[in-house]
């Protein structure tokens, strides 16, 4: 090992690579912190070309290694959990071009997603995908990940935004997927799509091409709070049955309105009210008077109790102030929180809230749900103390559970933070051992040896101690079905 | 050896283990075969269309569920029916249009075949069926083996079941169209078209020899699709339908993806009697004379273009611009690890 730490600093050199036991504590955990393990060591590199030599000596060398751009993940994707080297994709933070009349960028892999708007803000355009960590997570995550965000809604997914990527592939060498005008070639398979979402198992992106989308006319953000859940949801299916596709559909829950107006993140949200509901609308002026006036009508026939309007950029983050802020605010609730990620039909919104108020009773664990509307992608998030193991195994089982609850309503486990550790056992819950053996066969293809990020995604029979530690645990929680 | 006619997954699995050593071609409606490589003479042909059934059509959650044979036609009727649609111009099955992914008018941002598969169940040419994605709208858990579908070709595995993400039907559409202008011109105004905010959902430049037009589709709210029409100087015009290919002409087909800013180099780079449609989502078909096709493959690396050929003599069909080497490798190897037997062709 000391020969490949040595050849990959001679890469990077000493400035660049970690190595020192407390310097790599940053890299034990992302978001997700149930899991934790220290690097070997950490490298960053800034070119492709340095990233390739590096994997090229990994790869010799039989050494696993994890690529991170900001660590952010909420399922364990960049936990280095086999002894690995993390490649830290951070410095490579530069625009490479923008092409505004052709609405691409190409960007390096550590570029900040609210950066890259940023950078392309003095020509009327954006990227779309916007995950509320947008102001720190990196382009290389969203794509590693497939990123949603609340205005995936009306713009898709990181999937729909991305063009072609450069790949170093998990034994070094290079390869372009898709090109600047198109993700497919003709006579080729859709590389990108394939790529997108693969959590980082397939290959290391070093330069991605994303679309760029033009800035809508106007933008109209509506908040209305309602006396029930059940009105803020049926609000939602009536906008969305009447044709409308708003740019956002969000809901937070009464304990969620109430830890955001206790926290710095206050946005003057009623905290008597058990939801409340944005909407964000965007296009050309006269069609946004017609549609605000509609989502009025609808917020008044279930009752709103409250509506707020704005139009201003500095109205308007106001109103949204408060769900922007919703994951911070619950770190007043305890030291820990986690995040799931499951999905529903959107018209089962009320019966999977009503199931998992349920379970979140039974298992005793301190629940509050914020979420995308529009897209049934809800967000129950469990505020816990790690340093409790009991706690920790009553809050995976009570996730557990809550993830089976949307594969029985016919959703899914996750719909945008991907797996990672977090939600490997619970994959044979939504997938036949058919199913994953495919998804193996084509991980293959990209990382045959399985170097490249192991021990995610796809669950194995030799999977690492510190994950596999917990289904023993959430049994236990489970064969006391809970408490209370 | 007979071809087969599937009604069901498990006749469909049934098929394939009793296909001996005949290799398969998969069919969906077989509109059009003449973009596909030639058929080996020892294969046979495995036709999906009789696998026809809407299961699940869910107008307020925004998805459905449809056999691969189901025609484009009666799903299209059946979603405007409940004031839906997929936001695509598809064509034959739904089956057989997302494997081929054809060339259509869409514009960027537009729905495509990528963003409306939502997941599908399959059949690998073992005879092992399999599910990817989910039918939710969103779902990033596992591998998106199911997106592979599209532009695959009949090659990696057979679709069984398709998720589809819909969209509200907008409440009024014009299709519009320019004059004839020149090639610079039409170039320019392309590319502003395109960078409307809302952009048409159908935006096409059509090349022949007279000319360049460039026709679309404004969609949305009524007041507003008038105000498009009136403040961008286009006229209300039907939209042209696509041109059927002439096996016969002597022509060839390509069919590709080019910048918008390189438009205006591939119409001078144009041989003679070329005839091009390009789209507002950078995809292009170019009508030729077959003489001409290589000296423009060879061009088109200069001018960022990448395009293959689909129609024209079997042996010619899928040559054309060189791909990277990495990502060729990756095609191959993806061929290896679904189709280890080589059973698709
Ligand atoms: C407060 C908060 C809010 C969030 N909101 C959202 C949201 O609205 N929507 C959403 O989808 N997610 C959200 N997330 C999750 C997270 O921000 C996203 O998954 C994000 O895309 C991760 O980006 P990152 O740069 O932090 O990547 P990391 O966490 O560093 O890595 C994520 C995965 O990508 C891999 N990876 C990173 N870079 C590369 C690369 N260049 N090539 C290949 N693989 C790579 C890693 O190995 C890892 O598996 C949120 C997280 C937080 C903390
Ligand atoms: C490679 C190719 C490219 C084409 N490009 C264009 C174009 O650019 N412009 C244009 O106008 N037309 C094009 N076509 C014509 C295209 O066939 C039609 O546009 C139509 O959408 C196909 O529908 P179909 O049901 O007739 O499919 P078919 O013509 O029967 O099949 C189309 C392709 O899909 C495969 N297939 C069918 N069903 C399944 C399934 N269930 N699972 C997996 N694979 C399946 C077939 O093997 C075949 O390769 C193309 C066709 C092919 C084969």
């Amino acid at each position: 090992m000391d020969a490949v730490l040595k050849s990959l600093i001679a890469i990077v050199g000493k400035h660049r690579a970690i190595v020192a036991r407390d310097a790599l504590l940053a890299w034990e955990c992302d978001g997700f912190t149930v899991h934790k393990q220290l690097p070997l060591a950490v490298v960053a590199p800034e070119t492709t070309e340095e990233v390739a030599a590096l994997v090229r000596i990994l790869h010799a060398g039989k050494v696993p290694f994890v690529p991170r751009g900001a660590g952010t993940c909420l399922s364990g994707g960049p936990t280095p959990m086999a002894p690995s080297v993390v490649i830290e994709l951070a410095r490579m933070n530069r625009v490479l071009q923008v092409a505004a009349d052709d609405l691409y960028a190409v960007v390096q892999p550590g570029v900040v997603n609210l950066d890259l708007t940023t950078a392309v803000a003095h020509l009327g355009l954006h990227y779309a995908p916007d995950p509320s960590s947008q102001s720190v997570c990196t382009i290389g995550g969203n794509l590693a990940e497939n990123s949603g965000g609340p205005h995936c809604f009306k713009y898709g997914m990181t999937n729909d935004h991305v063009l072609s990527a450069v790949v170093v592939l998990p034994d070094g060498s290079i390869a372009k997927l898709g090109s600047e005008a198109g993700p497919r070639a003709p006579h080729g398979f859709d590389l990108p799509a394939i790529f997108c979402g693969s959590e980082g198992t397939f290959g290391i992106a070093t330069e991605i091409t994303v679309r760029l989308c033009r800035d809508a006319e106007a933008v109209h953000t509506l908040l209305a709070s309602f006396g029930d859940m059940p009105s803020a949801c049926r609000a939602v299916s009536q906008i969305v049955g009447a044709g409308m596709v708003p740019a956002a559909i969000e809901i937070l829950d009464q304990a969620t309105i109430r830890a955001v107006e206790a926290s710095i993140y206050r946005a003057g949200y009623p905290e008597d009210a058990a939801a409340v509901l944005l909407v964000e609308l965007d296009g050309p002026v006269a069609v946004l008077e017609e549609e605000t006036a509609e989502v009025r009508n609808f917020f008044a026939q279930n009752g709103a109790l409250r509506i707020e309007a704005a139009t201003s950029p500095t109205e308007r983050k106001k109103l949204w102030r408060g769900r922007k802020g919703a994951f911070g605010a619950m770190g007043r609730l305890n030291t820990d929180l986690y995040v799931l990620d499951g999905v529903v039909p959107r018209t089962k919104l009320v019966e999977a809230l009503n199931g998992i108020y349920a379970i979140g009773k039974k298992y005793a664990v301190v629940l509050t749900n914020v979420f995308h509307a529009g897209d049934g992608n809800l967000h129950p998030n469990i505020s816990y103390d790690g340093r409790n193991v009991e706690e920790v195994a009553r809050v995976l089982a009570a996730g557990r559970e809550i993830l089976q609850l949307c594969i029985d309503l016919g959703g899914s486990i996750s719909g945008e933070h991907g797996i990672g550790t977090e939600k490997l056992e619970h994959m044979p819950m939504m997938y036949t051992e058919a199913d994953l053996e495919v998804m193996a066969r084509v991980r293959s293809v990209f990382n045959k040896d399985n170097l490249c990020n192991p021990d995610k995604v796809l669950p194995s029979r030799h999977g690492c101690a510190e994950v596999a530690k917990w289904p023993a645990m959430i049994a236990r929680v489970l064969d006391g079905e809970g408490q209370s | 050896m007979n071809n087969f006619t599937i009604n069901s997954t498990a006749e469909l699995i049934d098929a394939l283990r009793s296909r001996g050593d005949h290799r398969v071609r998969l069919c969906g409606g077989g509109s059009r075969h003449h973009a596909q490589t030639a058929r080996p003479f020892d294969s046979v042909v495995i036709a999906l269309a009789g696998m026809n059934r809407i299961q699940r059509l869910e107008p307020d959650d925004l998805t459905c569920s449809v056999e691969p044979g189901v025609p484009c036609a009666v799903l299209h009727e059946e979603l405007a029916a409940k004031g839906l649609e997929l936001g695509i111009d598809a064509d034959g099955t739904i089956g057989g249009f997302l494997a081929a992914d054809p060339v259509t008018a869409a514009t960027t941002g537009a729905a495509s075949a990528r963003s409306a598969l939502l997941g599908a169940e399959a059949v690998l040419g073992e005879g092992k069926a399999f599910k990817a994605g989910s039918r939710v709208v969103k779902s990033v858990a596992g591998f998106d083996v199911h997106k592979l579908l599209i532009g695959s070709r009949g090659l990696l595995f057979a679709a069984t079941l398709l998720h589809l993400k819909l969209r509200p039907r907008p409440p009024a559409a014009i299709d519009f169209c320019t004059d004839v202008m020149e090639q610079e011109a039409a170039s320019r105004r392309f590319i502003a078209l395109r960078s409307l905010a809302p952009a048409p959902v159908r935006l096409s430049l059509l090349f022949d020899p007279s000319g360049c037009r460039i026709t679309g589709r404004f969609a949305g709210r009524a007041n507003w699709v008038a105000t498009a029409l009136r403040s961008n100087g286009v006229r209300e015009a039907k939209l042209a339908a696509a041109t059927p290919f002439d096996e016969h002409s002597g022509n060839e087909r390509l069919a590709g993806l080019v910048p918008p800013t390189q438009v205006r180099h591939l119409l001078r780079a144009l041989p003679v009697g070329a005839f091009a449609r390009i789209h507002g989502n950078g995809r292009c078909e170019i009508d030729l004379p077959a003489k001409a096709t290589d000296a423009l493959l060879r061009a088109m690396p200069e001018l960022f273009v990448v395009a293959a050929i689909i129609g024209g003599t079997a042996v010619r069909r899928g040559q054309g611009t060189p791909l990277d080497a990495g990502a060729v490798r990756l095609d191959q190897g993806l061929k290896q690890a679904l189709d280890p037997q080589g059973v698709f062709v």
